[in-house]
């Protein structure tokens, strides 16, 4: 094992004969299904104004309100489950009426912008943060180990949710409107505070053995600068670790975000939001369900296809895995 | 062990120290005006200027670090708006001038609620965790195996305020199979309790029963083929008693500490859950401190909460030290 281990790890470059990353995965059946549902989301997000386009909706128009005969006077659309029907394919939202497809395409770019952008944050942040502790070690890293020790024990989602509206406070004017893209930085800034320390902490351990390895003290012995240990010799051999982390951490900052918007302090409107939908759904599922499915099982497919291919990366980057 | 229950105490409350620290920074000095944020948009300048003094924000950010402190620590007395004394008891985690009560004293109503749905959800966890991970840790690789990791990781992913909507509507709306949740005290009416508890308990203790089945899976597999297990096994002991009664002990380290964070998480982040239940507990008093600017409140609650997840995670590592010699003796 150990020697198998040893092998894997100290290669920097992957030899000719290895297959690629990609291929791994794909090789594997739920791994391609799930790359494949992902790339699909991917492809949904970019292209949402083109199919709004050719479908003739948008997300923000309140058609049950201006069309008489779609919404009855409760709010309630006239037509069973949700208001399906040949025009509006996945129904219309109860009360303002908006047609639901399109919010649910437009959706996907909110999550996906804010996951990504936190995912990429916290990825940068959590390999400064572990690879210079582990690799200085000493009083750095104490001070860490303490500072990760507090950071953990507050509880994100109650955090989050407190401090959401003091960031807003202090970098919006209380008077003036905030600008979507003011909102998504919060929100990016928010999860990135807390959310670098779980990557930094398993970086931290895998640089401190891999310190004591060979070829870094050879590296080393021969006068290496420590930019030169750190980049060329370390770097390399955590880069699967940072790849497996960046594909978990997107489905987890996707939940967070609806489960922010979900309680009210995430994306506001008439931004679409996946949370936000849910939260309306809530209030009207007991009669009918369909506008509360809908958003809740393209964020169920979601997270569990980015999931998935999580798992399949850390499959095919695991050396004890035989190939 | 009593010198590892100490060292682990005092890191605790070192912990602790740091996260009121951190968390009176976030919440005092950050927001434009602390006691605007603290009496409410309707308080007119002099009740503001009322709050402003009883929480002693004229003086410096240390002094009133240092006053909160001690409050926590013997108790202290505050002024609400209209000037009437208020003596805040022991604990004073300070006062909330929204609900003209002492913080502390409001958390203490809303507790009971929450620690019913975390006890029942964590008993439903581990029962449902457990069993999925030695069942598929027995039939490793097989067909039963690759159901369950696909059923964990359905858990793994939906979401509670999906999944805990959806079940209400099915359950209690079309079949009326479970009556609506509520709480009743379980002093008053014990059946009544459990049966408004139960589908809060068995939806939480699905979603959050994946990652510990996917860890004792695991962690169970990783142990049978330990050579104790093997030699207990050679010398004829079954393979049931032999997984019950070396195996699982040999795993439990890594379970009992994910098992902490899972119930200071729960006791933590209770705020999703008894929205979507309906449950008047800590998290739904929190969730609704923060959308009605309560300051105090809000502060409290975090620290509450961060309470929880240091205890519990304490308590843990010191069941894993008497689980396992090498860890309290420093290996």
């Amino acid at each position: 094992m150990a020697a198998l281990d040893t092998v894997a790890v100290t290669g920097p470059v992957p030899g000719p004969a290895e297959p690629s990353l990609l291929r791994r995965v794909v090789h594997d059946r739920v791994g391609a299904a799930a790359l494949a549902v992902v790339l699909l989301f991917l492809l949904l997000a970019l292209a949402a104004p083109l199919i709004a386009a050719l479908y003739g909706k948008n997300p923000v128009e309140h058609y049950g309100q201006n069309t008489p005969g779609l919404l009855s006077d409760g709010g309630v659309p006239m037509l069973p489950n949700g208001g399906i029907s040949g025009e509006f394919w996945f129904g219309l939202e109860p009360g303002l009426g908006r047609d639901v497809l399109t919010q649910l395409l437009y959706g996907i770019r909110t999550s996906l912008l804010i996951a990504f952008a936190a995912a990429g944050v916290t990825t940068a942040l959590g390999v400064l943060a572990g690879v210079a502790v582990g690799y200085l070690g000493g009083i750095a890293d104490r001070l860490f180990g303490f500072l990760a020790n507090v950071l953990l024990a507050f509880p994100t989602l109650l955090l989050l949710l407190a401090i959401s509206p003091v960031i807003q406070s202090r970098l919006v004017d209380p008077n003036a409107a905030e600008p979507d893209w003011m909102q998504f930085l919060v929100l990016v800034l928010v999860f990135s505070a807390f959310g670098w320390i779980p990557l930094a902490l398993s970086l931290r351990a895998t640089v401190r053995s891999l310190r004591e390895r060979d070829f870094v003290q050879s590296a080393r012995a021969q006068g290496a600068s420590r930019f030169h240990v750190v980049v060329r010799e370390l770097l390399p051999n955590v880069r699967s670790q940072l790849l497996v982390h960046a594909t978990m951490a997107v489905p987890a900052f996707v939940a967070s975000e609806a489960a922010l918007s979900f309680l009210g302090v995430g994306v506001t409107e008439p931004v679409p939001d996946w949370g936000r939908m849910i939260s309306r759904g809530s209030e009207v599922f007991r009669s009918d369900p369909t506008y509360l499915v809908f958003p809740g099982v393209a964020l169920l497919l979601f997270v569990l296809a980015f999931n998935l291919l999580g798992d399949a990366v850390r499959d095919a980057l695991d050396p004890r895995r035989a190939r | 062990m009593l010198t590892f229950v100490l060292r682990r105490t005092l890191q605790a409350l070192g912990v602790l120290l740091a996260v009121s620290a951190a968390a009176f920074a976030l919440f005092y000095a950050a927001p434009a005006d602390p006691a605007r944020a603290a009496c409410g948009p309707r308080c007119d300048s002099g009740q503001i200027a009322a709050v402003r003094q009883s929480m002693g924000l004229d003086q410096p950010l240390l002094t009133q670090y240092t006053e909160y402190l001690a409050g926590v620590v013997a108790g202290r007395d505050i002024n609400d708006v209209d000037g009437s004394a208020i003596h805040c008891a022991a604990p004073c985690l300070g006062y909330s001038y929204r609900l003209h009560q002492p913080v502390a004293e409001a958390l203490a109503d809303h507790l009971p609620v929450t620690l019913s749905l975390t006890a029942g959800a964590l008993a439903v966890l581990l029962v449902l965790g457990l069993g999925t991970g030695f069942v598929s840790a027995l039939r490793h690789g097989r067909r039963t195996d690759r159901l369950l990791s696909g059923f964990t990781l359905v858990g793994a992913s939906v979401q509670i305020y999906f999944l805990g909507y959806l079940a209400q509507w099915w359950l209690v709306h079309s079949t009326g199979l479970l009556p609506l949740p509520s709480y009743t005290p379980p002093t008053e009416d014990p059946a009544a309790w459990a049966g408004g508890m139960l589908l809060p308990w068995l939806v939480l203790g699905f979603v959050n029963s994946a990652v510990f089945a996917r860890l004792s899976r695991s962690q169970l597999l990783e142990t049978m083929n330990e050579e104790y297990v093997r030699t207990a096994r050679a010398k004829g002991l079954g393979r049931l008693r032999a997984h019950l009664k070396y195996t699982s002990r040999g795993a439990a380290g890594p379970l009992v500490q994910l098992l902490g964070l899972e119930a200071g998480a729960l006791l933590g982040g209770a705020v999703i859950s008894e929205t979507v239940f309906g449950l008047n507990g800590v998290g739904r008093f929190a969730a609704q401190a923060v959308s009605g600017q309560d300051l105090p409140a809000v502060v409290g609650a975090v620290l509450l909460a961060a309470c929880f997840v240091v205890l519990f995670v304490a308590l843990a590592d010191l069941a894993v030290a008497w689980l396992d010699p090498r860890i309290r003796l420093g290996r």
